[in-house]
């Protein structure tokens, strides 16, 4: 598999993506506080940071006795750069175009 | 969207096709941070991290805290760019270069030490160190000055 291929596995899935939106808002936190807000076993959250660090989307760190997960973004930049970008650019600039175009008259 | 603090530890992480050797290059050296870090003229150096901006204003200056060429550089960081916050106190910024297979490296960029610097993590968060990083990438996997047997 791809770098991308890892990343789109990992995001295809509404658990992984709830715990990178818990990461957004807070990052650094232990798997106990990460399983605390899940309907899930230990082991089930823990499979799936697997499936995240994997793609590189969680970065693990030691603190002490603790390992905290934090949030990578780069990975989903490079995705949105890749693929992201090249579709929407052509209509996000129409969009843009007619913006002006509609204020300017007004 | 849920709006949030920037974090006081900020952890980057990306695959870059190239040697460590070049990457280290890239980072310590102000002819190439120049072409991916805002325009910033970067040069570090076992006893200094310091920044200049176009017209030679000084955007960063702060000591090299470890340098271990070419796997592992931390340095202190002052947003002398914006005087709004240029007087927040100091945080940390690790570089570690690791090795992959296939002629990858893994490179890690932690920025912490930001929790009384609030506006420096905003700063830095989100498109700040994303545009640097991939910029990097950018240029030592396409650009013919890094890697003359590619161009």
């Amino acid at each position: 598999m791809t770098d991308d291929d890892h990343v789109f596995k990992a995001l295809a899935d509404p658990t992984r993506r709830h715990l990178l939106d818990r990461l957004f808002e807070r990052d650094g936190r232990t798997l106990t506080e990460l399983e605390s807000e899940l309907e899930m076993t230990r082991f089930g959250v823990m499979k799936h940071l697997r499936v995240l660090e994997d793609a590189h989307l969680v970065v693990t760190r030691r603190s002490g006795r603790e390992k905290l997960h934090f949030l990578n973004p780069v990975p989903i930049r490079l995705i949105h750069d890749r693929w992201i970008d090249k579709y929407t650019e052509h209509r996000v600039a129409a969009l843009a175009d007619l913006k002006t175009e509609l204020e300017e008259t007004a | 969207m849920t709006t949030m603090t920037a974090q006081a530890t900020q952890v980057y992480q990306l695959f870059i096709r190239a040697t460590p050797e070049a990457i280290w290059e890239a980072i310590t050296t102000p002819e190439f941070t120049i072409r991916y870090y805002h325009g910033a003229r970067i040069e570090n150096t076992p006893e200094r991290h310091l920044g200049l901006g176009p017209n030679g204003e000084v955007w960063g200056d702060s000591p090299t805290l470890e340098w271990d060429p070419p796997r592992r550089l931390v340095h202190g960081w002052q947003s002398l760019y914006n005087p709004e916050f240029a007087d927040e106190p100091s945080s940390r910024v690790t570089w570690e270069i690791e090795p992959q297979e296939g002629g990858y490296c893994l490179l890690t960029v932690t920025h912490d030490q930001l929790e009384s610097s609030p506006k420096t993590a905003e700063s830095v968060s989100g498109t700040g160190w994303m545009m640097v990083l991939s910029g990097l990438k950018t240029l030592l996997e396409t650009g013919d000055v890094l890697d003359p047997d590619r161009a």
